[in-house]
Formats: structure tokens, sequence, C-alpha cells
């Protein structure tokens, strides 16, 4: 007798075949072949997806949910669990191709990962500013990088969702609040403490008890609540921008330039921001769309600065 | 619960073992087809699977077969075997010696109703492949299942798809994407020897001929051309 009927096959193969899905897509399938909302029926919806996962764990996968890092919605995916002959096949990506997105995580790891120098392939070496390009642009596709509003580069969906283990391995300090790995998460203001939490988790934290309390050492943490209104359409030209300590990835460009130096003056006062990436308001696709266009342009406009960020680093 | 401890026990492994072999097989299909973007899996690479430890001669074939259902229970997909076809020229040749079993090769079709699978499922930064290969496809199938070279990209002028255009802004290197047709085994390609020396035919192959495949094919060529699907062969 069946588990499982065409209406679990949708959901399994809508994100095989599509990629993460947002929270919103997800519950609009859901919705649409059973005819319930996940909202207001959670049962439902929870039974749907642990059925599912019952079987397939007989092939060690999983449909899992996690935190976009940038912007706290929630994706779902379907997660391969175990490493093994198989699943080293599954991926269209070349070996250069992979170190090459394995230094960029890294990068953005910064300070935080103990890796050591990755061994680096010697296809690595060959490898053009065009093809960089490429990789990135098909990376940012297919989500295991994004790009962020400051036109930065960030940890994508699909690398949250399927690198868990190697962000633990890497010793990734996790989120007091959700214990998931604090890739862009702010520290706590006590220089002491190493206490980190991610921004949508103090959202949540403080809109329950309307304060923020450093659990380890007590330190009561500024924080501002996110703006109602979304902020409008920045371009790279204009908008304020919360300072961050700009990562080795940033692209320069003389517009940005300048940019980059208040970034680095106010870098003192904000410094309890870790990341890569600056926390401005709702990001809507549009102005992701935005970004990534200008971001084109931009790879033109300061190629040798792009090369030296690319290089394989010697961390 | 279907079959009892008899189905394994013929094989000299434990259940562990069976459902670790199916898993290992499926895992295989699944990774595959993705890195492979859909060409269909050689039945040898799945049997080597199986025979690299275990030597029983009919394993392999059980294991396929549980891999099948469970793929269809879990999934909804189908393992769709192909048998692989040789071009209809070097068939002629081949007719006095019929050797054995072609190779067989799978692809995986979902198993779920069209309206369905295109309401939910379908990938729509892809649809401009599977467009193409419809679009390609037709056109050998109104050729006749063959078509030379030349003809083809006369054809796909036509529609501003040209043989040297690597740029296109939707499909990239054109003439790449007609490769891959060949390499997921919708087309053939076929060298034939004539009076002005030899001539590079693509003909329809294993995915194109699929029964579903090819129906739905002539429906909408019919649908197209606004003629009965009957009169679409007679060309």
């Amino acid at each position: 007798m069946a588990v499982l009927n065409w209406k679990h096959h949708v959901l399994i193969q809508s994100l095989l075949e599509r990629g993460p899905l947002t929270e919103k897509e997800f519950h609009t399938i859901f919705t649409g072949i059973t005819g319930h909302n996940p909202g207001t029926h959670q049962g439902k919806f929870n039974d749907y997806l642990l059925k599912i996962n019952r079987e397939l764990s007989y092939v060690q996968l999983d449909l899992r949910a996690c935190r976009d890092q940038y912007d706290g919605q929630v994706y779902y995916g379907v997660v391969n669990n175990v490493s093994d002959e198989q699943s080293k096949l599954g991926t269209k990506y070349s070996v250069p191709q992979i170190a090459f997105f394995k230094a960029i995580v890294l990068n953005s790891l910064g300070s935080q990962s103990q890796d050591g120098s990755p061994t680096i392939p010697a296809a690595f070496r060959n490898f053009t500013m065009s093809q960089k390009e490429k990789t990135l642009d098909q990376l940012v596709q297919d989500k295991w990088l994004c790009y962020t509003e400051d036109d930065n580069i960030g940890v994508g969906v699909r690398s949250i969702l399927d690198l868990r283990s190697w962000f633990h391995n890497a010793e990734v300090p996790s989120c007091e609040v959700c214990n998931e790995a604090g890739l862009k998460a702010k520290l706590c203001p006590n220089e002491g403490c190493i206490v980190r939490i991610h921004q949508y988790c103090l959202n949540k934290r403080f809109s329950q008890r309307g304060v923020i309390v450093c659990p380890s050492c007590d330190t009561q943490w500024q924080y501002q609540p996110p703006k109602a209104e979304p902020l409008e359409l920045e371009d790279e030209a204009t908008g304020p921008m919360q300072s961050q300590p700009p990562t080795k990835l940033t692209q320069n460009q003389p517009s940005l330039r300048s940019r980059r130096k208040r970034q680095r003056v106010s870098q003192n006062d904000d410094a309890e921001t870790v990341g890569c990436s600056s926390q401005a308001s709702q990001p809507s696709s549009d102005m992701r769309r935005v970004t990534r266009s200008s971001t084109h342009l931009r790879y033109g406009v300061k190629s040798d600065v792009f090369e030296k960020r690319y290089i394989p680093v010697d961390l | 619960m279907a079959n009892p401890g008899e189905d394994f026990s013929q094989f000299d492994i434990s259940k562990e073992e069976k459902d670790k072999l199916v898993a290992e097989v499926i895992r295989y299909i699944l990774f595959k087809t993705h890195q492979n973007s859909g060409c269909p899996i050689k039945r040898e690479e799945l049997s080597q699977l199986v025979t690299k430890n275990y030597r029983h001669r009919l394993l392999p074939a059980y294991i396929i077969n549980e891999a099948k259902d469970k793929l269809s229970a879990i999934f909804g997909y189908e393992l769709r075997e192909l048998q692989r076809l040789r071009p209809s020229s070097t068939n002629q040749a081949r007719l006095s010696q019929q050797s054995g079993v072609d190779a067989k090769s799978y692809v995986i079709v979902s198993q779920l109703p069209a309206e369905v699978y295109k309401k939910y499922v379908e990938d729509v930064n892809t649809s401009h492949l599977t467009g193409f290969t419809f679009v390609v496809i037709s056109i050998v199938h109104l050729a006749g299942g063959k078509i030379a070279e030349e003809n083809l990209w006369h054809h796909l002028k036509r529609m501003g798809l040209h043989e040297a255009d690597e740029n296109h802004p939707i499909l990239g290197n054109v003439k790449q994407v007609v490769e891959t047709l060949v390499q997921q085994r919708y087309l053939q390609k076929d060298k034939v020897s004539g009076p002005e020396g030899t001539t590079l035919f693509y003909e329809l192959a294993e995915r194109a001929l699929d029964g579903p495949v090819s129906e739905r094919i002539k429906q909408y060529i019919s649908q197209i051309v606004k003629k009965e699907s009957a009169t679409v062969d007679v060309l």
C-alpha cells in the first residue's frame, strides 16, 4: 500500500526541480494541492512533511527548512544527508569551480574559520576572470551564494540548507537563540563575550521580552527594532549604509569608493556587527534584481581589483 | 511490507543489505541525472553498483526492479527504460547479424499529471530548453524522422537560430544546445556516404521515439498544423 500519494510527490518534485523555495512559494503549492493553508492547518502540513521525511530517509535525503541569514526568510529544500560515492556525482560544477566556491565561503567566514589554507587544485590557477564571473553567476543562480543589498556576496540559502555539518566542522560559532551557524550575526557589545545572535532572532526575542540581555554575560544589548516601512530601493550611487567591516569580497567601483570610506570610518561605532553584508531593510526581490544587473557592470570596471580578491587565499 | 524473506534469501543477502543497495542505486540515478542534465543512464552503470560487491547473477536485475518501485513510491518518478538504437544506415548493414540485446538505458520521468506538473513542479528557468527540444524534434519528425544537418539549420535559421551563433540571448551557444539533444538521446547523428561525400544526418533517437513522447509530439504538431494527427505521418 502506497504511503505517499501524488500530493506528496508534488511537494518533493517541486523542490527537486526548482531548488529551494521560499516558505510562501512552498505554502502556495501546498494550498493549491490540498486546499488547506499551512498557516491555519499547521498540523496537517507537519503531517505531510513528516510522512515525506520518513520515506526520504530510505535514501538518506531530508526535506528541511532553514532561514536565509540576510533577511530571515524561511526556505524549504530537499537536502542530502550523507556524503558518499553517489552524492559526489551530484554536481555540475568542476573542481576549480568548487575550489572557488569554497574560497569564497571561507573568506566570508573570515577569522571565524579555523580551516587552514585549502589545498588548491592546479586547474584553479588557470581560472580566468570570465570563468570566475560565470561561476559566480551560476552559483548565485543555484542559490549557493547570494548578492546582498550592499552588493557584497553572501552565503546563499542552498549552502545554509546543505552545508550545516560543514560549518559545524569549520567551527563557525552558533547563534545563542536558534543554534544554527551564526554566519551573519550580531556580537555581544561586551568585548570579552563571544555570544552572537542573528538579527531575526533578536527581533523575535525583543518582541517577546522587550529587552535584550546577553545570556552569558548579562550585558544589555543596544537594540534597534527593524523599520516598519521598507526603505526606498537603493542603487549603488545613493543610500545610507549601516557600516560593515568590508570583507575581501566587496567589489570596487569609483562611486563605491566613497561609500567604502564611510564604512571604514563608522566601522568603529558599529563593531558589533559581523558578517559580510549590511543590514538594511527588507530587501524586495526587485532590489536583488537591480543589484545583480549593476554588479555585472562592476566586474567590467575594476577587473584587476576583482582579480586580486579571488586569487586563492592563504588564510 | 511486500514479499517476506524469500526474495532476498535466494540472493543470500540480508534485508538491510538489500535496502542499502536499492538506496545506492536510487541515489546514483538522482545525482547522475542532475549532473548530466537528463542524459540516459546505462543499465550497465547501475548493475555495476551491485556487482561491485555481490556476485549473484540475478541480483542486479532484482535490485534495479526494487529501485524502480521505490522511485515511484517515494518520488513519483518512473524509471523509464529505453532501448538504445543504432542509426538506420548502420542498421541495414547489421540486419544479417542480429547481435544480442542492444544496451538498455534509463531516464526518470515524472508520473504527475501534466497540468499539475506544469503548475507546481516545472522549473521555468529551463522551459526555453524544453521548447527548443520540441521544435527540433518536430522538424526532424516532419522531415520523416531523419534530416540532413544543412536542412535542419535552414529551418532553424528561419526562427533566428544560427549554427555559428554562440551568444544567443536565451540559448547561448545554439550548436551546443543541439549537441546536448544528441547526448540526451533525443537525436542521433549518422554519417551517410553519398555521391558528394559524407553527409551528416540527424535522426530521431530512442528518447524521441518513446511511445508517450512520440504520441504527444504528433498531437502538438497537428494542433499547430490544425490537421488530424493521422495525416502528420504521411510525408
